[in-house]
């Protein structure tokens, strides 16, 4: 018979040093609570110490500096502040990039904003025809490395001004201009041609969600259709338009490679290829500041569109029956619509491409009488010193693509397994603040534009610190680089599979008599061998074309694709730089296709380039 | 095999709120045992740290000798080295391992042989009746299937502690009606300790030895079924089992009404002053009373019957009262009837039980 007996109270000698006793021997038995603190430790250092050390990069002063700013080496200083904001070269060094930045900025967001919210529009809600091709087809330019548009941009419109052969245009007589050839305009063409499916996407997917009740309600009320448009669908498209437009503007502010590629020529620069040039001239104060600039203003831009997406979550627009599918009726305008679709499409992927692919085959634009296969085959081609061979040949390219592959390979595998660990002792672990650590720093990267961090990681890197060797110029930095940028989104999928998964397996194979490695390798790893798959296939498509964050990281000896295409650019080599942008193209469109028809995972909800 | 003994119990989650409070509980070998409350009174917690899941902040956990938690003396045992088996709510089957492979997953981590291992999942399998299913995947099965393979991968290993959290709450009522016949079975076949976690009385009255009743992480009452329905040890206990619940009338300062009534009952009977009096539906009888019993004339409000059984709500002086009735209620809503009852419940101002008064007088 059961009975209630009374604790006759135990003596408890030393309960302080029993208890912590009792909860060192329930660690030894779950390796969680440790591998919390690993990963604590990890990503401190990843994440958290860059950042620290551009700080005080940013604020002490560095060899080389002492007779311009009378101080010594190391001690703090206010010198790199004054000089980046106040002093006489300010201008050229910082307002002139930011005002170029801010200008290229809102151009593109813009452009795309018009240009990807018609196309949304086109798609999501009027019978145009072959709108599920369109809906496809649109996305492709963001498939693309982002400076793929520049160099056919080049390919078309370059003048003398730069090195290497002159575009198209100006070989059949027509005289581009600077201002056409080079700076804003066609920066802010070529990206706003990038980044205009982001905002189809986007944008394309809230149309879709909106409850057709909703607007039915407003017409039965008596609103007619423009009074619809303006005060029910454009107020509940706010949110996903204020996302847009945000992430727009904080990816130009990272990109690298068409301002670079477009803007250099004649001298226009923008924070990201200014922080790339002071880098390169070794001022690592005044990069640091810039890095810092471009940091605060990318935390700045995540922080009003999480504020924001919080303000609107009032009016939560996710449809349920009847939405989707209420369709305008274009009328005579549908083949027109059409047509217009289709010249998006033509512009945004066939011109580049074709344009490209042109170049390579011909010695002079346009001249068919002198197609060559040399540019990609030849075993010698004179006059290029740099690259005396088509690309095919000769170890560079191959050299390359084993670096991107290796090294992107190693980064997705890093991330995912990185980010499955942190979802793991985020649901699983017992310790509160050490779940809210990993799930808030391992997010920190995505604040900030993959060039600013790549710059801060130098600024930790570059040097021997403690025991850590200096790593610059090794694949081991490009690997850790590229996985911790990548991080924020395989750990919120991490974090995400696991909560979905619950705690109750593990445990069940727990109680059935399992060792954590057991359940690891039987249980917990097995169930998530999907999400793991994802989670490493996700980066490495965005990996390969990533220019951004490696452009500063590779040597000669760390070449990827992507800095061996912009390398040649430097040389002036047009044709084999097209070429192997072509290889980049190709390579990154079928594999994003494929992952897209493999893992049926969404574009819109996947990475950036 | 040994009694399972909990020993000032105590969990809090940090901070002073405690989930589980100071709890001494032994479940006797061989009992099956049920933990009884609403959510959030620790009664799942509880068997988490049976399970070794959860670790108490203080108190002792042991089985026989074998201590497995001890805050105080720095030991623990870990759920894996604890050999009990612990059927989930959501049943938590390997959605990546066919239904043979779950069984025998437990078999292959104490490796066992390939052919034993085989014959032993299959026998688990058989006892709960899903031995076709053998070769399918946990996806591929209805709930009941499901949450009988997750009683056969526990079972398979034999343990001498089986713990079940909530495993009915899932099914539906046909359902639940056959497992509960087919636990109390395995209970008797396989010898086996079960602690049950459930919030629904009926289940815990029907299948348990013993039941344990908690509330805001303390142990209100632990008796058999039968024996804490008839001598609840509070108020919360009188009020949480039973179905419809007891009905209980404060007795004010100035008691009138029922109130009035029935203390001028117990009045005229006993030596004692209850502060409020409990009076369960099926011991409110219509009809001529008998002698000695309490009775009052009471308005029908409305008759529901259930079938095999009536229910019955009457408006008696200023208080409403339901009534359950066996046989049949031949009454219309207006009718005044007499009702009475020989059998009350006596609590204290604390809410404790002071005694019940039959038609005996007062009885412990």
């Amino acid at each position: 018979m059961a009975v209630v007996t009374k604790a006759e109270a135990p003596p408890p000698p030393k309960p302080g040093r029993r208890r912590l006793l009792y909860r060192l021997q329930v660690m030894r038995h779950d390796p969680t609570a440790a591998l919390g603190l690993i990963l604590v430790v990890v990503l401190g250092y990843l994440v958290v110490a860059p950042l620290v050390a551009v700080l005080s990069d940013a604020a002490r002063l560095q060899y080389g500096d002492e007779i311009h700013a009378g101080q010594r080496p190391g001690e703090w200083t206010g010198y790199y502040l004054w000089r980046v904001f106040r002093s006489q070269i300010s201008g050229l060094l910082f307002w002139e990039p930011l005002l170029n930045t801010l200008v290229v900025a809102v151009g593109t967001t813009l452009f795309a904003l018009v240009v990807g919210g018609g196309m949304a529009w086109l798609v999501t809600r009027t019978n145009v025809p072959g709108r599920k091709w369109l809906a496809g087809a649109l996305v492709v330019p963001y498939m693309l490395p982002s400076w793929t548009f520049s160099l056919a941009w080049l390919t078309l419109f370059k003048n003398e001004r730069a090195a290497g052969q002159v575009g198209i245009l100006q070989s059949v007589g027509v005289r581009t201009p600077d201002w056409l050839a080079y700076g804003p305009l066609p920066i802010i063409v070529t990206l706003g041609l990038h980044y205009y499916p982001f905002v189809l996407l986007l944008v394309g997917n809230a149309l879709r969600r909106i409850d057709a009740q909703l607007e039915d309600s407003a017409r039965i009320l008596g609103a007619p259709r423009r009074t619809v448009v303006r005060r029910i669908v454009i107020p509940l498209m706010l949110p996903a338009l204020s996302s847009a437009v945000l992430l727009v503007i904080g990816r130009v502010l990272g990109t690298f490679g068409t301002p670079y590629v477009l803007g250099l020529p004649s001298d226009y620069r923008v924070l990201s290829t200014g922080l790339f040039q002071s880098i390169r001239d070794r001022s690592t104060g005044v990069a640091s500041v810039i890095a810092m600039v471009i940091v605060a203003i990318g935390v700045l831009i995540v922080l009003t569109d999480t504020r924001m997406m919080r303000e609107h979550r009032r009016f939560v627009t996710v449809g349920g029956k009847g939405a989707m599918d209420r369709l305008s009726d274009l009328r005579r305008l549908r083949w027109p619509a059409f047509a217009l679709g289709v010249v998006v499409f033509v512009v945004s992927v066939l011109v580049p491409v074709l344009t490209l692919l042109l170049s390579t085959v011909t010695r002079t634009p346009l001249d068919l009488s002198t197609f060559t296969l040399d540019y990609w085959f030849a075993e010698s081609l004179p006059g290029a010193v740099g690259f005396p061979h088509g690309v095919f040949r000769g170890s560079e390219l191959w050299a390359a693509a084993w670096n991107s592959l290796r090294i992107v390979g190693l980064a997705s595998i890093v991330c995912a397994v990185l980010g499955l660990l942190i979802g793991y002792v985020v649901v699983r672990g017992t310790a509160p603040r050490v779940a809210a650590f990993l799930r808030q720093v391992s997010f920190l990267p995505y604040l900030i534009p993959g060039i600013a961090f790549a710059a801060a990681s130098l600024s930790l890197f570059a040097v021997a610190r403690g025991p850590i060797p200096a790593l610059y110029g090794t694949t081991f930095l490009l690997i850790l680089v590229m996985a911790v940028t990548h991080l924020p989104y395989s750990s919120r999928s991490g974090i995400a599979a696991m909560t979905q998964l619950g705690r109750e397996p593990e445990e069940a194979a727990q109680i059935a008599g399992a060792s954590w490695w057991q359940r690891m390798r039987r249980i917990v790893f097995p169930i998530q061998k999907g999400a793991l798959v994802t989670g490493i296939i996700l980066p490495f498509v965005s990996g390969l074309k990533e220019l951004s964050i490696v452009i500063m990281l590779t040597t000669t000896g760390t070449q990827l694709l992507t800095t061996l295409s912009i390398g040649l650019v430097d040389y002036g080599y047009t044709q084999l730089a097209n070429a192997v942008v072509l290889v980049i193209a190709l390579v990154s469109f079928t594999m994003t296709y494929l992952t897209q028809r493999l893992t049926k995972s969404s574009l819109a909800s996947g990475l950036g380039g | 095999m040994p009694d399972i003994t909990l020993r000032g119990i105590a969990k809090s989650y940090g901070g002073d709120d405690y989930a589980v409070k100071n709890l001494d509980l032994v479940v006797p070998d061989g009992a099956f045992m049920c933990l009884l409350g609403p959510s959030g009174c620790g009664k799942t917690t509880t068997l988490r740290m049976i399970a070794g899941l959860e670790q108490p902040t203080a108190g002792t956990i042991a089985v026989g000798d074998r201590v497995l938690d001890s805050v105080e003396h720095g030991r623990y045992v870990p759920p894996e080295k604890r050999g009990m088996g612990l059927v989930f709510q959501n049943y938590a089957l390997w959605p990546h391992l066919s239904i043979r492979e779950n069984v025998e997953f437990g078999l292959r981590m104490r490796k066992v042989p390939g052919p034993e291992r085989r014959a032993r999942a299959e026998e688990a399998l058989r006892m709960v009746h899903v031995d076709a299913a053998m070769d399918r995947y946990p996806s591929q099965l209805s709930g009941g299937q499901q949450q009988r393979v997750a009683l056969a991968r526990m079972l398979a290993i034999n343990p001498e502690v089986l713990l079940l959290d909530e495993p009915l709450s899932n099914l539906d009522a046909q359902l639940r009606l056959e497992m509960r016949a087919e636990l109390k079975r395995i209970h008797e076949e396989s010898g086996a300790t079960i602690v049950f976690v459930t919030h629904d009385q009926l289940e815990a009255l029907t299948m348990a030895t013993d039941i344990a009743v908690m509330r805001s992480g303390e142990l209100q009452q632990l008796a058999a079924p039968m024996a804490m329905y008839d001598r609840p040890a509070n108020r919360f206990v009188a009020e949480f089992v039973g179905s419809p619940p007891m009905a209980i009338v404060d007795v004010g300062p100035e008691p009138g009404g029922l109130a009035g009534s029935l203390l001028r009952h117990v009045a005229a009977r006993a030596d004692c002053a209850p502060a409020a009096v409990g009076v369960r539906p099926e011991a409110l009888r219509f009809g001529p009373p008998p002698a000695g019993a309490w009775h009052e004339e009471a308005t029908v409000e409305a008759v529901l019957p259930a079938g095999s059984s009536w229910t019955v709500r009457l408006r008696v002086l200023d208080t409403d009262l339901y009534a359950v009735s066996y046989t049949p209620v031949e009454a219309a809503p207006g009718d005044t009837i007499t009702c009475w009852t020989e059998r009350m419940h006596l609590f204290d101002a604390d809410g404790a039980r002071i005694a019940a008064w039959d038609e005996a007088g007062v009885a412990a």
